[in-house]
């Protein structure tokens, strides 16, 4: 069945996107456009030289012109065709350099907005999909981004030869060529329509082959391969990948098939041209009208005519494919953000030992296209310096309510506000400035370990450096090193590169956060990996950090929040219970049943204890 | 750049056994592959003779005798001919695509299925990835390696057929002579000039392709050169894409390293004055230029050597426009071959690196025995004296681990992140052999058993387990089919079970929405519910959990801790956590520092030893559960 939805319009034309590139390669690199020219030009004349070659040789011969005057054809048209086929190997040879620089342009824009857009849009579906196709259109030689000029060059190649031919032809009855137009639109049309069918259908193709490439990849996945050992997955995924394969080759046949009646239709029409245009031309030679070499040269223009036309047609619609993916290209950049990454007002510029106040307004938030709320009616002050800690079970909203806080989302009702402001307004990147923060993922950036604490590739405190590794207790293991601080990191880039290990690497977060040094603080419980030893390391290095300034704690396990001021439990999307460790105990809600549960093995008496004697 | 590495010369004998080798295993895996090409390639080298051929009958025709019926009689052969060829060179086309749209899928599947099948060691081995994307790499940036044999293939097939179909129209060039009216003509009749013409194609035929070989050889040494700047890019790319990024990228403003981290590509790759660019406007250009004007120069004598036989009189014009189009093509053709034969050959310099990966050995495969089905589930298994190191390192993951199971036994195993717990787990599931010592089964050392027989033995959920983007009840059976009541009974042990209720397809959900918008994003929690469902469908007599409630909040943790002796049941468990107080409901727990056992016992016996890394560990844990005396 052929896909019911019909792709939306295009934002961008055909004429706006060529203009683009056009613009895009005069100010990157003008040589593109000079060398697209030139190959054309070069193209149709050797085209145009090859044609007559033939054709005035036999006539020397035809008519016995004097043999000085064969050679001298003969070493002419040689000379011609030698230099112009130099001529054009040299430019090709230098085509791509420029054409890459281009494409890298449209790359690095891409990437640019990739990486800077609204989390909302990041998690967005529809938005990943818009970034996939963009980054189809631009990821190789063949792709819309670079092969576009392979196209400008063979449409501007067609159009003049289109146009010599014709002209050349015109000295024939009109008729002829109007015969000749007519056959070659008509198999080209009929062709472009046949051969569209694997595009329409592209969505039943896109099953088999999105399996066939997951099983790929997960061959590779080492993870996968201890589970796959141990529990025979091997003729599960073997067949997967077979089915796939199967069904994808019908759906091949299928368009192959289909695509022989192009063949098909291409060789009647041929026939019919060429039948033709042998009757006419042989009548008209017969008849004394036109020589041999030249019943030669008319029988070649009308082969080379109808190359010029077809040629014409399937740039254009080369083009109009091409054309699409540049659009999609330009969509994905012009994609709306729904906070103010650019513009938008200043936040006050925040040191740390400044008072800074956060406050959670009546805020509710939803995901899109969610049935419910994820935070509902969240009413919530911390005082400037306070350290507080949020606690709740997998699912109840604590990282949703971290992300509002930190100006990632905004709330689907009620404010955020920063000292009474509300930051709705905010400059997003200025007010993410004010934080430090500590995910439970994090990103390194391929560089050394100095770098990655400042993340500044160009200047750095070296001395501040030193300072917050030695702070998050990495002093010893940089010692260690032979290039110390200087080491790089990420195996993928460096080969030299150090691996640090799971505690490691979350102290190198620490000493990100700390060179950092702003004003709020985030940490989002990332020991889970880490031993009991290292984990409790971790905790004292927190309390150290968190003196002075609002910090906000995430956790799991409710015994690391003892050294936060005030403790939230989230539950459901509200506040369940709030105050401090001691408090909460008293009070003999769920946060003590759930720091009960907890704490059940590790109190001596073993599990059956009910927690009635328990020292609390 | 010193290291034109890939461009090493190979010996054109062991270029020929690498690129033989490569297309039998492209045969192998699917012959309609290349005898399709094989048959498209052949039709349409072919076509272009058949106009050259009538055409040049029909222009002798016309400038001879101009005999009406010949002349229709000619054309309508032509007509014929060429639509008939047309519709075989068309299906055989429709064909060849076809196959050939599968070639990319059956590289792949020739280049990673590989890994379901070697010894986990190789997979678990950096060396043997680095490969593997070395292979990628060269697929990528020029579809260098197995790729390429297909497409080497192809083109020499083109260019064979192009070379017979224009030997076959260009014998008579030499055969038919120049009367003698002619004069002087007449000493083009001489045979020299047959040598002299085909020692000129020769010539044109070998310097043509070399030149343009030569030109080549500058990308190949580019490629070198670029390696670096394309792990960048590549990470470049994980450091946008990947969710796990995402909170940091933008509170670090981490987007401002794009744009150098492009440019280190593009210096490299394309810049006006980078390496490859200059050898572009200069050496490279310059031999592209050369090979294209080449050809021109043989097309040059062609041209003269024929037309002057034909103004001598040996033959009509038509034969003219025969000869110089069978000629130039033959010349062309063998160009071709030449050409396509070059690439091969440096192609084979790839392909090493593709055997090298292919021809990684398997050695854990050996043993023979089977293992005894046990109704009473009474395997022993015993370590002694293993020691191991991992591939290439130097320090000892485990040394001198001594350890026996006692069957039914709980046993927990505990100690700091790197003190050898994963790899000891490892070890006795036999991913990996140990380094010294050996590990036995029933008093059999285990090399000696079957290798899955072994495996049989062992359900594990591994810290970083795997669920695959398919149905529910195939992820817990692990294969395609499963027992629906026994797959939910499992679930519903794991604590799975409320959920399943609530999922409206039940065991027929697909997990993650790779394939099935209807498919669920399953959390943290829940997927390592369902990775403790599969263990328990496989009922094997050992389960080995390695942190099995990592992900799981108190609550649920509290359940599967409160469960487990029920949900291991008769079987001998292994136990690995950080949550020290799971170590409380086993019968043994064995300490490890630093590779080694160092403490082995009860919970209520370790703790109280004074200095042991046991109370360590759980001191360090339980103080923030202590009395309320403990403060800030």
């Amino acid at each position: 069945m052929e896909d019911a939805k019909q792709t939306a319009r295009p934002q961008y034309g055909m004429g706006q996107n060529v203009l683009y590139m056009l613009r895009t390669a005069w100010r990157t690199r003008k040589s593109v456009i000079a060398l697209c020219a030139a190959q054309a030009l070069l193209s149709v004349a050797s085209a145009a030289v090859g044609m007559f070659f033939a054709p005035a040789a036999l006539g020397a011969i035809e008519t016995g012109a004097p043999l000085a005057r064969l050679l001298g054809i003969i070493g002419a048209f040689s000379l011609a065709l030698l230099l112009l086929g130099a001529l054009a190997a040299y430019a090709s040879a230098n085509t791509e350099f420029g054409r890459i620089q281009v494409r890298m342009e449209l790359f690095s824009r891409t990437m640019h907005k990739s990486a800077t857009t609204a989390l909302a849009n990041a998690e967005n579906p529809a938005f990943q999909e818009k970034s996939a196709k963009a980054n189809a259109a631009m990821n190789s030689n063949a792709a819309a981004a670079e092969a576009i000029w392979d196209t400008l060059r063979q449409i501007l190649e067609n159009a003049l030869g289109f146009l010599l031919y014709l002209s050349l032809l015109t000295a024939l009855d009109p008729l002829l060529v109007a015969v000749t137009l007519a056959t070659s639109a008509a198999g080209f049309f009929s062709a472009h329509r046949i051969l569209g069918w694997g595009y329409r259908h592209r969505r039943e193709e896109e099953k088999p082959l999105k399996r066939m490439e997951y099983v790929l990849n997960q061959a590779k996945n080492t993870a996968l391969g201890k589970d796959l050992r141990i529990f025979s997955m091997r003729p599960w995924i073997e067949e997967v990948f077979s089915s796939a394969r199967r069904a994808y080759h019908s759906f091949h046949a299928r368009a192959g098939k289909r695509y022989f009646l192009a063949d098909a239709i291409d060789a009647l029409l041929a026939l019919a041209r060429n039948g033709i245009a042998y009757a006419y031309l042989i009548a008209k030679t017969l008849s004394g009208e036109l020589t041999v070499a030249e019943f030669l040269l008319y029988f070649s223009a009308i082969s080379g005519f109808t190359t010029w036309v077809t040629g014409i047609l399937s740039s254009f619609t080369t083009l109009h494919r091409q054309s699409l993916e540049l659009s999609t290209i330009r969509e994905f950049w012009a994609y709306p953000e729904p906070l103010p990454l650019e513009g938008g007002e200043t936040p006050p510029a925040l040191r740390p030992g400044d008072a800074c106040a956060l406050e959670l307004r009546d805020v509710s938030f939803r995901y899109p296209g969610a049935e419910k709320d994820v935070l509902s009616h969240i009413n919530l002050t911390i005082a400037p310096g306070e350290k507080l800690a949020i606690v709740g079970l997998n699912g109840a909203g604590k990282t949703t309510l971290v992300k509002l806080l930190c100006g990632f989302y905004d709330p689907t009702g009620g404010e955020v506000r920063l000292n009474g402001r509300n930051i709705r307004p905010y400059n997003r990147p200025a007010y993410q400035a004010l934080l430090g923060a500590v995910y439970q993922n994090f990103s390194l950036v391929p560089a050394s370990i100095a770098q990655n604490v400042a993340q500044d590739l160009e200047s750095f405190d070296r001395a501040r450096v030193q300072n917050c590794l030695e702070r998050a207790g990495l002093g010893n293991k940089i010692r260690s090193l032979p290039h110390g601080m200087d080491t790089h990191l990420v195996k993928e880039v460096y080969e030299d590169a150090e691996e640090l290990s799971g505690g490691e690497l979350q102290r190198l977060m620490l000493a990100r956060a700390l060179y950092k040094d702003a004003p709020i603080l985030v940490l989002d419980e990332p020991t889970a990996a880490l031993d009991p030893i290292a984990e409790s390391d971790i905790y004292q290095k927190y309390r150290e950090m968190t003196v002075g300034r609002t910090s906000i704690y995430i956790s799991h396990r409710l015994a690391s929040t003892r050294f936060c001021d005030r403790i939230l439990l989230l539950a459901d999307g509200k506040i369940a219970e709030e105050g401090t460790h001691e408090a909460l105990m008293a009070k003999g809600g769920e946060y003590a049943r759930l720091f009960e549960i907890q704490s059940r093995y590790y109190r001596e008496g073993g599990e059956d204890d009910g927690g009635s004697n328990a020292s609390e | 750049m010193a290291e034109a590495t890939q461009a090493n010369k190979v010996s054109l004998r062991e270029a020929l056994r690498l690129n033989g080798r490569a297309l039998g295993l492209l045969w192998k895996e699917r012959p309609q592959l290349i005898l399709s090409m094989a048959l498209s390639s052949a039709a349409g080298s072919l076509a272009p003779y058949i106009g050259i051929f009538f055409s040049a009958r029909i222009l002798n025709e016309l400038s001879g005798a101009r005999d009406a019926q010949t002349l229709a009689r000619l054309v309508f052969w032509a007509l014929i001919v060429a639509a008939l060829w047309a519709l075989t060179q068309g299906a055989a086309r429709r064909w060849c695509e076809c196959e050939r749209a599968s070639l990319h899928f059956l590289c792949g599947k020739i280049h990673n299925f590989p890994m379901l099948r070697m010894d986990f060691a190789r997979v678990d081995d950096s060396h043997t990835h680095d490969l593997r994307s070395q292979i990628a790499q060269n697929q990528n940036w020029g579809g260098w390696g197995l790729y390429q044999v297909y497409f080497s293939l192809e083109d020499s097939l083109k260019a064979l057929a192009q070379v017979a179909g224009a030997v076959a129209l260009s014998v008579s060039l030499f055969t038919l002579s120049v009367p003698e009216s002619a004069g002087a003509l007449t000493a083009l009749n001489h045979p020299a000039f047959i040598l002299l013409l085909i020692a000129a194609m020769l010539g044109t035929t070998a310097l043509a392709p070399l030149l343009s070989y030569r030109a080549d050889q500058y990308w190949l040494r580019s490629a070198e050169n670029v390696k670096e700047g394309n792990r960048f890019f590549g990470f470049a790319f994980s450091l946008v894409g990947l969710s796990k990024n995402w909170l940091d990228v933008r509170t670090y403003r981490q987007e401002r390293y794009i744009a150098p981290i492009l440019n280190i590509l593009i210096d490299k790759l394309c810049k006006p004055d980078s390496w490859i660019a200059r050898r572009g406007r200069g050496a490279m250009g310059l031999l592209m230029a050369a090979s294209a004007s080449i050809s021109h120069l043989f097309t040059a004598l062609v041209y003269g050597f024929v037309c002057l036989k034909a103004y001598g009189g040996a033959f009509g014009i038509g034969s003219v426009t025969q000869y110089i189009g069978a000629i130039t093509s033959l010349s062309g053709g063998l160009s071709a071959l030449l050409r396509a034969l070059g690439i091969a050959r440096n192609n084979a310099a790839f392909l090493r690196a593709t055997f090298e990966y292919l021809d990684l050995p398997s050695e854990m495969r050996q043993g023979t025995l089977t293992v005894e089905k046990r109704n009473d589930r009474k395997y022993e298994i015993e370590l002694r004296d293993v020691s191991f190191r991992y591939p290439g390192s130097e320090v000892w993951a485990l040394r001198h681990v001594n350890l026996s199971f006692r069957i039914g036994e709980r046993l927990a195993v505990v100690g700091e992140n790197g003190s050898g717990k994963t790899t000891f787990i490892k070890l006795l599931c036999r991913l990996y052999d140990p380094t010294e010592g050996e590990i036995r089964l029933n008093g059999i050392d285990i090399r000696k058993y079957r290798y899955d027989e072994y495996l049989s033995l062992f359900s594990v959920v591994f810290q970083d387990f795997q669920l695959l983007a398919f149905p529910l009840g195939q992820n817990v059976a692990a294969s395609a089919h499963f027992d629906a009541a026994r797959a939910t009974a499992c679930l519903e042990e794991a604590g799975f079970g409320e959920r399943l209720r609530a999922w409206k397809q039940g065991l027929n959900t697909a997990l993650h929405r790779d394939f099935d918008p209807e498919g669920v994003e399953v959390s943290g929690g829940e997927a390592q519910k369902i990775a403790l469902a599969r263990a328990l469908y496989k009922d094997a007599p050992f389960i080995v959990l390695d942190e099995p409630t990592a992900a799981l909040d108190p609550v649920a943790e509290a359940e599967v801790y409160t469960n487990f002796n029920k949900i291991v049941g008769d079987k001998t468990a292994v136990f690995i956590s950080h949550r020290l107080s799971s170590c409380r409901f086993c019968d043994e727990i064995a300490v490890f520092d630093q590779g080694r056992v160092v403490q082995k016992g009860a919970h209520d016996a370790l703790v109280r030893q004074e200095g042991g890394k046991y109370r360590e560990l759980w001191q360090a844990q339980a103080q923030y559960y202590a009395n309320e005396a403990s403060q800030d």
